[in-house]
């Protein structure tokens, strides 16, 4: 079903493909409401870190048109696809902080990158680092960061310039069953302040747990599951 | 947990890890290429201010010979040369050398103790001028016509022969210089795409979290405008403080013949204000260069890979 009204990404025909190599993702059609939270599952090579990526708009797709904020994206240059990236949050499997810079330092970046200064951000960047648990952490660097510590970094690096999208992959492969599902409250807490929120798992425990819609990736085509 | 571990740190760190770019190597490199195009540069002020001093030294002065001839009185013809050259417009003075110091002319290459008075050889008389004009020099030529065997020397060969040098050593020397400056923007080339490379984390994160490329360039030039301006100023001080301990070595520490040779060859061997002032010149020339040469080839390096 697409449903085109409101819709803050709608993709219509999208293909995709490495090289020569069989698509990837073939005829995706879908459309994600603006607040809504749905989890990308499927089988492991089905194309989720694929489809994530299309969504951070860091891949273009082989064939078909993706809009995202109303805008086509397809034919879109760099500078507009990073001024859209902006509003688009990320957390990854690999965390992917920067060792060389402290906790603090490692979530104010998305605030740096848009020009603010360190006055301007500090006192927020200070709270939303209490609200994850890792406000007696700031001045660490992650190499001596637990596990957990580096996902809720992580998270809050994602979610620091208020995206309006949150995409996260496997953001709970790396953490034990409790703090997975801390962390999914953490993402529901997100939500109902207002982002859209994507996260690829393949945790079926988890996802029957909060139970929000889920994509199913399979052979290359995507469902969705109420 | 301490309450100084809770305490934000205030000094931000920069995106590009100090100890990421090989900045040493790089900036030693730098410092070396400095120097050595200061040492070029100053080698060419110093050799074009000779030049000039010496043009213009030779310049103030004609000489006329006079061979002996069979039936003509030497003292008569040099007093009558005199004459003639003190009566021309913008001459100050005309003074024929004397037996002993034409046979100090002579002794390099005839030897000491030579009694020139059993030697026929032709007088000189130096003619010290004070801006005569080209047009006064033809008439004190004319005029010595009257004299048997004189003849005019302006020294013009001479210094047709040393502007020629001159030029040639300045134009090598900016030849050299520009291959300097070349062989410095393709090592800050190569060690920035090396940086890059080393870096490529650091420019994947920025990008995800919406950084645009001139930020990101600006992050990696700001480094490199550090590194270009400390190795300038290192190769420029450097540069200045050999200029100044040769100076020194001459005028104190050398013999007083070497040092009237390398007078002789290089003036006063002193790079003077404007020659320090373009050394100065150099180093911000060349920590701009850095900067910009790294700003390009991130940029390009940003172009191929965002």
């Amino acid at each position: 079903m697409i449903r085109k009204a409101f819709a803050l990404i709608r993709f219509e025909n999208v293909g995709l493909q490495y090289g020569n190599a069989p698509e990837i993702l073939s005829d995706l059609s879908f459309s994600i409401d603006p607040g809504s939270f749905h989890f990308l599952t499927g089988p492991s090579g089905a194309g989720k870190t694929s489809l994530l990526r299309l969504l951070l708009l860091s891949l273009r797709p082989t064939r078909g048109s993706i809009t995202m904020f109303g805008k086509k994206v397809n034919r879109l240059n760099q500078d507009r696809l990073l001024e859209l990236r902006r509003h688009i949050g990320i957390v990854f499997q690999e965390f992917r902080l920067l060792d060389h810079l402290t906790t603090f330092e490692n979530v104010a970046l998305p605030l740096r990158v848009l020009g603010q200064s360190e006055a301007e951000y500090t006192s927020n960047v200070k709270e939303l680092l209490e609200w994850v648990g890792l406000g007696k952490r700031i001045n660490a660097h992650p190499p001596l960061l637990s596990g957990g510590e580096k996902q809720r970094a992580a998270i809050a690096r994602a979610v620091i310039s208020r995206p309006d999208i949150l995409l996260a992959d496997e953001p709970t492969g790396n953490v034990d069953p409790d703090l997975s599902q801390r962390l999914v409250h953490l993402f529901a807490e997100l939500n109902r302040m207002g982002t859209t929120i994507i996260i690829a798992t393949h945790e079926l425990e988890l996802m029957e747990k909060f139970n929000y819609p889920q994509m199913q990736l399979s052979n290359g085509g995507l469902t969705f599951h109420d | 947990m301490t309450k100084l571990n809770i305490v934000r740190q205030s000094a931000t760190t920069p995106l590009v890890p100090k100890n990421s770019i090989a900045g040493r190597t790089l900036m030693l490199l730098i410092a070396i290429m400095t120097f050595l195009s200061c040492i070029t540069l100053g080698g060419v002020i110093l050799v074009q201010k000779s030049a000039i001093a010496w043009s213009s030294e030779v310049g103030r002065q004609i000489t006329i010979q006079i061979r002996p001839l069979e039936g003509e009185v030497m003292q008569s013809n040099l007093r009558t040369a005199i004459s003639l050259a003190q009566n021309t417009p913008g001459v100050s003075n005309a003074h024929a050398l004397s037996l002993e110091e034409s046979q100090k002319l002579l002794e390099p290459w005839l030897g000491a103790g030579l009694d020139l008075s059993v030697l026929s050889i032709p007088r000189l008389v130096i003619v010290e001028l004070t801006g005569a004009r080209p047009e006064d020099i033809e008439q004190l030529r004319t005029n010595l016509g009257a004299i048997k065997g004189a003849s005019l020397d302006t020294h013009a060969a001479w210094r047709q022969q040393l502007n020629t040098m001159a030029g040639t050593f300045v134009i090598s020397g900016i030849l050299i210089l520009s291959l300097i400056l070349a062989a410095t923007i393709l090592a800050i080339v190569f060690a920035t795409r090396g940086t890059m490379a080393s870096n490529r984390t650091i420019v994947d994160v920025l990008h995800f979290i919406g950084a645009s490329n001139a930020f990101i360039a600006g992050e990696f030039q700001g480094r490199f405008l550090r590194i270009g301006l400390r190795g300038g100023l290192f190769g420029g001080i450097t540069a200045l403080l050999f200029f100044f301990g040769v100076s020194l070595a001459v005028n104190n520490a050398l013999p007083a013949a070497a040092n009237a040779q390398l007078s002789t060859l290089f003036g006063s061997f002193s790079l003077g204000a404007d020659g320090i002032l373009a050394i100065v010149m150099l180093v911000p020339i060349i920590a701009g260069l850095t900067a910009a040469t790294s700003r390009l080839t991130v940029r390009s390096f940003l172009k191929h890979t965002s």
